[in-house]
């Protein structure tokens, strides 16, 4: 951005400059108008009739339907079998966001090291070589690539080399996940206040012993509370690649959606919401021990 | 810290906690390699195979002329139900978070249920994931663009909600006080004080939830949607890997595109 004169506006006129962010903003108000211009003419679905009278008369049946009206028999979200049953793909499902959340820490706490631009090109690095630039490009390459593809696609990729069960679900939101802790530590070293690793680099501390004793314990507890805030964005998830990978809930959703099981649905939602609901509560309780 | 005892004791309780969120967690994923199932083979027959074959496509995409089209084309329907959604997600965020800070309330138990029931509905709506919106939006209103879009707005308007009603609450309150002493009515206060004040950083994270809206609006495909998604899916059930990668490479691009715009204008925005 380049500094405009003071001169250059009259002293007292509300006259507003162009600015990469008003420009910014007005580039996203202009990406909306063409959005909804092009789902509302640009596509070969009518969208026109969505908002129309059949719109509500469709969800108010489908919403009655998921209360079970008009069918014979207890609906499933009555009947104590099915909820133990559903309840048995719960656990697996938690099983399956714990088991992510777990994978993704392992693999970003071994890398973000070496993803930190002080710790590797900066003030920390007793050296400059390519060797260690590169390592720090392929580092912050994995993690783009990684974050940048959704859950959901990993876990279409995945299903092909594992079988199925919570395993190649859990992988997928290790993969995604990965990326997101492994920047965000980065990020953490990046901005910490340096003086306790200069101290010690001052007294005669090798680059190891400086990550040790100085970085990791101010870096720790910040990864934890992100750590545990994935967790809850993991479980939310879970359901989603689990209609892919086949394990938890959401292998039954799917097929309780397609099956028209919809008593079965509004069971599995029910369980799905406790899962988030109970995962959020933990959450918040291990991060305030954290703090 | 007045003397060395509290400090000491604090020291311990930290030291304490720490011992404990360690043992938490090995132990929770510890049990959680339970529930896979390692007995009947980890791999499938020939996974390994597909192992290397997703791998050695991801480096020689297939660049025909065609297929990048359709990706373009791919992209760009992508972005659009991103940034629709955005724009319902606004229009369910904004009026929602303003009350959900209990900012505008007349009195303090009118705050209470405010704040109470708003966040309670928020809550709600970020607690189900944008695919599962979807696929209920598709399953009771049938394949319509607008499913995309209220699929993604409707979670994405819950946590911009409720960002937007923790950053009005933490305004700092000095300025306000001053407004307020000079006769300005609470709405005057909330306009031309609170808003104001808050404003860059509600922009500087919608701006961060625009990049995300991008991967989630990607994935909406699965659906039956449309867009990268629906295109990485149709590669895949023909096992055509090169056209998989074409279809991931562009998402990538794309995705790191709008996070280098949204990183540069949120650290102008708040430096």
């Amino acid at each position: 951005m380049s500094q405009v004169p003071l001169a250059a506006y009259p002293v007292g006129s509300r006259r507003t400059r162009l600015t990469f962010v008003s420009g910014s903003a007005l580039v996203l108000v202009a990406l909306m108008l063409s959005s909804w211009a092009y789902i509302a003419f640009g596509q070969s679905w009518p969208s026109h009739g969505f908002f129309s009278g059949e719109t509500a008369t469709r969800g108010w049946s489908f919403l009655r339907d998921l209360g079970g009206h008009g069918r014979e028999g207890t609906p499933a979200y009555l009947d104590g079998g099915a909820w133990a049953e559903a309840g048995r793909l719960a656990l697996t499902t938690l099983a399956m966001s714990v088991l992510a959340a777990g994978i993704a820490a392992l693999g970003a706490l071994l890398t973000f090291m070496f993803a930190a631009r002080n710790v590797m090109l900066g003030e920390l690095a007793p050296y400059r070589s390519p060797v260690w630039s590169a390592w720090f490009g392929i580092v912050r390459l994995a993690y783009a690539l990684s974050r940048a593809v959704p859950e959901l696609i990993w876990a279409m990729l995945l299903v092909f080399i594992f079988s199925p069960g919570i395993l190649p679900g859990a992988l997928a939101l290790a993969i995604h996940n990965f990326g997101i802790l492994g920047k965000l530590s980065a990020e953490v070293v990046e901005g910490l206040d340096m003086r306790p690793a200069r101290a010690l680099r001052t007294s005669g501390a090798g680059r190891l012993q400086v990550i040790v004793y100085a970085i990791l314990p101010a870096a720790l507890p910040r990864f934890i509370t992100y750590l545990f805030y994935r967790w809850e964005v993991i479980i939310r998830t879970t359901l989603v690649v689990g209609l892919v990978a086949a394990g938890g809930l959401g292998m039954e959703f799917r097929l309780a959606l397609s099956h028209f099981h919809y008593t079965s649905v509004t069971l599995l939602l029910a369980w799905y919401l406790l899962l988030v609901l109970g995962v959020d509560l933990a959450s918040a309780a291990m991060r305030r021990l954290a703090r | 810290m007045g003397t060395e005892a509290p400090a000491e004791v604090g020291r311990t309780r930290t030291i304490e906690s720490r011992r404990a969120i360690t043992l938490i967690l090995l132990g929770a994923f510890a049990l959680s390699l339970f529930g896979v199932n390692w007995s009947d083979g980890v791999f499938r027959p020939r996974g390994l195979g597909a192992v290397g074959e997703t791998l050695g496509a991801m480096f020689r995409p297939d660049l025909s002329p065609d297929l990048l089209g359709v990706a373009a084309a791919a992209a760009w329907q992508t972005a659009a139900y991103a940034v629709a959604g955005l724009t319902v997600a606004l229009l369910i965020g904004i009026p929602l978070g303003v009350i959900a800070s209990g900012t505008i309330a007349r009195s303090r138990v009118g705050a209470v249920t405010q704040i109470g029931m708003t966040r309670a509905v928020l809550a709600f709506f970020r607690a189900i994931h944008e695919l599962v919106w979807a696929l209920l939006f598709v399953a009771a209103l049938g394949l319509s663009p607008m499913a995309a879009v209220l699929a993604l707005g409707i979670p994405y308007g819950g946590i911009l909600g409720r960002i937007y009603a923790e950053l009005l609450q933490d305004v700092p309150p000095a300025p306000l006080d001053a407004l307020r002493r000079s006769g300005a009515s609470e709405w005057r206060v909330f306009l031309f004080g609170r808003l104001p004040m808050a404003l860059p950083d509600m922009l500087s994270y919608t701006f961060y939830r625009l990049e995300c809206g991008i991967r989630s609006a990607a994935v909406l495909g699965w659906v039956g949607l449309g867009g990268l998604g629906f295109q990485v899916q149709i590669a895949l059930e023909d096992l055509a890997y090169a056209r998989v990668w074409t279809f991931l490479w562009v998402l990538v691009v794309m995705v790191v595109l709008v996070d280098l715009w949204s990183s540069q204008v949120r650290r102008r925005i708040v430096p």
